[in-house]
């Protein structure tokens, strides 16, 4: 069963410590986080740059857009092949505005998917959390595995958090 | 002690300061805002009287429709545009916009309304069976129906369903952290809201990053859809009505006449929020001349897109396009027009280059008031003018040329004045009352400044640094 602690720092190079102490006790990157109430810059703490393939999710989504558009304004006039007046049979100005609206259609329904999934919501554990997060703290959440969560803590209060948490009390 | 944590108490007091303002300012229920509320409603409720009136005069008679169809041009060129100015300045990192962004987004909330006030105008515009020109390969012969006869119904109102959507998907990121906020230290109802709509956010490094990535995504694909709505709307709602119309710049300036619509739209709501809403200490002078410059800059591109489709009319001088320059600005309308080219270009050029005025904290605005009575006159003098063309809906009349004698001018009847009345107000209570969920002022992005704000001695002076994370 997983647990869950969060230790409050005040101060971002104390927190920044924690996650190294954190790292050299063997904790692996997906049992540790750091919570913050402002979007610090990538790295502040020398955690890891979360990767994120959502810029695919748009791209692939235009691409289905646009031959879906395609398909259904080409797919229409070769269906019934009626040449009017010697103009060729595919009229590429109303198929371009067809096409257009589903390549953007495409890329904003697949944009909602992508952004839905890359954010794996909706999150079933949330973990430890605490309010004062919002209020400027910098929150260090271990979970982890019972047996090592007492030694999480023991690294958190060792560094100075300003107050730790039990996510299960 | 840690300097390091003195350091960091002092930053978290500036930080709880911001919070604790804008989260009180947020939660004040004061008996001001909620008297306006009330007279809007009043308003509102016109609008809905003007519009039962009209419907029963039924959709056949397009002419009493045009300022209904004008009304919703103008909400859309105004409060729908008015959240890029927060998608903008937000991809070019641009500080000043901190302040102002949030209250951009929340006229994204609008479109919601607008959309609704679009669903009669799916009935005033004929099919395609009318046999008028359009941008769709439509005949009227058996068999060579290639596309559904309503086929800019159903395009036009796929694309606003979009941005509509989007506008409220950025909106909800944006204010993600702040409903979070409340979620924590709110009270009362507004808790209950926020709890609801931020269940999820608790700011781990990995949120905040996408959150950066999706409103820049989200942002890119408002701007986009914005443009292809403005292009739908213009050409097959107001371009293709008026026979012998022909200009394939009219798109984008009506996209265009957003952009500066939505800018005025921004500046005059920060100085109602900088008199009346309390937030003298967080929109300042960086604001307004920031939205002042795009503003000026907008102005000019108004006549420059404007000259550019009038030149060709009126060096052309066909028969066909003599006579919609006469619809459209010299004839019926004129004096509409000249009030919109005033207010539009000739007002805020000569103003903006006045020093005392363009460095004043009420001239922008003033400016801006033009600038939107000068959008609504022009949306009355395009939509009006293309609505009261004879033989609309009718396929036994011809859809080649205008009539060569001058059409009368069409004023406003009683239930007209209501919609107009009712409508705009609509809008600004839908805008109020959304800022009683979402905080107004970007909390989250207020406090993340003062991360990379410093005070430096300068010589004799101090300035001020700002820095830019990448």
């Amino acid at each position: 069963m997983k647990r869950s602690i969060i230790g409050l720092f005040l101060d971002e190079n104390l927190a920044a410590d924690a996650l190294d102490d954190l790292r050299k006790a063997g904790y692996e990157m997906d049992e540790y986080e750091v919570l913050t109430g402002l979007p610090y810059p990538e790295g502040t703490f020398g955690e890891d740059e979360p990767k994120h393939k959502l810029y695919r999710w748009p791209l692939f989504g235009a691409v289905c857009g646009f031959i879906m558009g395609f398909m259904i304004t080409a797919g229409t006039q070769v269906a019934y092949p009626l040449v009017t007046g010697g103009k060729p049979v595919l009229g590429v100005p109303p198929m371009a505005i067809i096409m257009y609206e589903g390549t953007m259609l495409g890329a904003i329904i697949f944009t909602i998917i992508g952004v839905v999934f890359e954010s794996r919501l909706p999150r079933i554990f949330m973990g430890a959390y605490d309010t004062r997060i919002t209020e400027g703290y910098i929150g260090v959440t271990v979970t982890t595995s019972e047996d090592k969560i007492e030694e999480a803590e023991k690294i958190l209060k060792n560094i100075g958090a300003e107050d730790i948490k039990r996510g299960w009390e | 002690m840690n300097p390091h944590v003195i350091t960091a108490k002092s930053t978290l007091d500036k930080k709880s300061k911001i919070n604790n303002t804008l989260l009180e300012r947020h939660q004040r229920n004061g008996n001001y805002f909620w008297r306006i509320i009330s007279l809007l409603a009043v308003f509102f409720i016109l609008g809905i009287i003007g519009f039962v009136m009209k419907l029963n005069s039924g959709f056949n008679d397009k002419v009493i429709w045009g300022y209904y169809a004008a009304m919703f041009a103008f909400i859309l060129t105004t409060a729908q545009a008015a959240p890029m100015v927060a998608i903008a300045p937000r991809l070019a990192k641009a500080h000043w916009r901190r302040p102002i962004s949030r209250t951009a987004e929340i006229w994204s909330i609008v479109g919601l309304f607008n959309l609704i006030l679009f669903i009669p105008i799916l009935w005033v515009l004929p099919s395609l069976e009318d046999r008028r020109r359009s941008l769709w390969f439509w005949d009227a012969a058996p068999g060579f129906e290639s596309v559904p006869v309503f086929s800019p119904h159903i395009w036009t109102t796929l694309a606003l369903c979009s941005l509509v959507f989007i506008g409220i998907m950025l909106l909800w990121l944006s204010a993600l952290p702040d409903l979070a906020l409340i979620r924590d230290k709110g009270t009362g109802w507004q808790q209950k809201v926020a709890k609801k709509l931020s269940k999820n956010w608790i700011g781990t490094s990995k949120q905040w990053h996408w959150l950066y990535h999706r409103l820049g995504i989200l942002g890119a694909l408002y701007f986009a859809m914005m443009v292809f709505v403005h292009f739908l709307i213009s050409i097959d709602f107001l371009l293709v009505l008026v026979p012998g119309w022909i200009d394939a710049l009219l798109p984008i300036t009506h996209a265009a006449n957003a952009l500066q619509a939505g800018v005025a739209t921004m500046m005059l709501t920060m100085f109602c929020l900088r008199k009346f809403g309390g937030y003298k200490d967080y929109i300042g002078y960086d604001q307004v001349w920031g939205l002042g410059k795009l503003l000026f800059a907008l102005s000019l591109l108004w006549f420059w897109f404007w000259f550019s489709s009038f030149n060709v009319f009126w060096y052309g001088k066909k028969p066909n396009e003599l006579s919609v320059i006469d619809l459209l600005t010299t004839g019926p309308y004129l004096i509409i027009f000249i009030g919109v080219f005033l207010l539009n270009f000739v007002f805020p050029l000569f103003m903006m280059i006045w020093n005392p005025i363009r460095r004043s904290f009420w001239g922008p605005p003033l400016i801006a008031v033009g600038v939107i009575i000068g959008t609504f006159l022009d949306r009355i003098r395009l939509y009006v003018a293309a609505y009261s063309v004879p033989g609309i809906g009718d396929p036994n009349v011809s859809k080649h040329a205008l009539p060569t004698h001058s059409l009368p001018t069409h004023l406003p009847e009683i239930s007209d004045v209501f919609i107009m009345l009712g409508y705009i107000s609509g809008s600004i209570l839908v805008f109020m009352l959304a800022t009683k969920i979402i905080p107004v002022i970007n909390i989250w992005e207020q406090r993340e400044v003062v991360m990379y704000e410093i005070h430096k001695k300068f010589h004799r002076t101090e300035v001020k640094i700002l820095g830019k994370p990448d």
